[in-house]
């Protein structure tokens, strides 16, 4: 099967690798996995004055998983928590040209915002 | 998948899996071969492939029994014998030998027979929902940051050897971890038979099913996580 360009972009220069310190101030992590394929995901985002200053991303997985959670990161920066919480996985399926095989990996994606999101959040909460 | 098809020692349930013959429109009832006319009947897609096998629906199974089921259906189905059949049972006899393929490929194997299972008891393996494994991944993460280390590292240099043995020793004790989760499911398995052997139907055996079912989704897709590394690591450091 053939990765569109931007699959393959993504995956060779990868956008927004690393991660922020979990206890950081502002920072909200999800951990998600796909257990019927092994990919793990860990998508972080740092948030400031309810705008997601900065994110980063940690996948292994194959070149679709890696790719929704670069652009995942993308797209969150400069982003409010609102704004965020409606990143759909269909958008990334779109932009991606992710064959249907691979939707799974873009849903990953989704799940690790989300729960990015309900991190910070409860940090948020709790302080 | 229906489930009215599935047990087919039910009286009432075997009247509603009944259907007719695609050729001489008599009575079938789950024979792959029509009765009156000898034609072959297509296997239903609503047949689980325990039932295709005619084994019950357990997760312990007899091995050769379900090879020489195998066996017997591989050569009723076997294309071959169809040259000269028409078109319509060629297809059939096509169809059939590739659904019988896939079901034996399934119940040979213990996990994927245990994934299969969990699929027909509890619909979509994603509607038992797990707290992901946190502590599990970020160790998964961690070992590809090494691992990427490594396959950028002079491996003759003393930092690519060094690294070379942490890995080593990561990947024994992970292989030891998958060991363990195959032991603990081994034991899930029986537990599993034993409820299902004593078919109660009270509201403690429902919690115990239920208990079985989410506790096996959890180690199989811990074990697939770590199966995943695992291999990783054996690709990468040989």
């Amino acid at each position: 099967m053939a990765y569109s360009d931007k699959v393959v972009d993504h995956f060779n220069n990868p956008r927004n690798m690393g991660s922020f310190k979990k206890d950081e101030d502002g920072v909200g992590t999800g951990m998600v996995g796909a257990p019927e394929c092994g990919d793990v995901m860990k998508l972080q985002i740092k948030v400031q004055n309810d705008t997601i200053v900065d994110a980063k991303f940690k996948t292994f997985g194959c070149g679709s998983a890696i790719a929704s959670s670069s652009l995942a990161t993308e797209w969150l920066k400069g982003k409010t928590i609102e704004e965020a919480q409606k990143i759909k996985n269909t958008d990334i399926v779109q932009e991606l040209n992710l064959p249907p095989v691979k939707i799974h990996c873009s849903v990953l994606a989704e799940d690790a915002i989300k729960a990015a999101l309900a991190d910070y959040q409860k940090k948020a909460d709790t302080k | 998948m229906d489930h009215h098809h599935t047990h087919s020692t039910n009286p009432r349930e075997l009247q509603m899996a009944r259907s007719m013959c695609w050729h001489c429109q008599s009575e079938v009832s789950g024979e792959y071969f029509c009765e009156r006319c000898v034609k072959v009947q297509p296997v239903s897609k609503d047949l689980d492939y325990f039932t295709c096998m005619n084994l019950p629906r357990r997760l312990t199974i007899d091995l050769p029994q379900l090879e020489a089921k195998f066996y017997e259906l591989s050569r009723a189905f076997h294309p071959d014998f169809y040259q000269n059949k028409s078109e319509a049972e060629q297809a059939i006899s096509l169809n059939n030998a590739a659904t019988l393929n896939t079901a034996y490929r399934t119940l040979r194997d213990p996990i994927q027979r245990a994934e299969y299972l969990l699929d027909l008891e509890a619909g979509a393996v994603k509607e038992i929902r797990t707290s992901p494994p946190a502590d599990l991944f970020e160790e998964i993460l961690e070992l590809q940051d090494t691992l990427n280390e490594f396959r950028t590292a002079d491996r003759t240099s003393a930092a690519g050897q060094e690294l070379r043995a942490k890995l080593q020793a990561e990947q024994r004790i992970l292989e030891r971890r998958k060991q363990d989760m195959e032991q603990q499911l081994q034991q899930l398995f029986a537990d599993w038979d034993a409820l299902q052997d004593r078919s109660e139907a009270t509201s403690q055996a429902r919690s115990e099913r239920d208990r079985l079912l989410k506790q096996m989704r959890e180690i199989l897709s811990n074990r697939t996580y770590v199966k995943n590394i695992v291999n990783d690591l054996v690709t990468t450091i040989g």
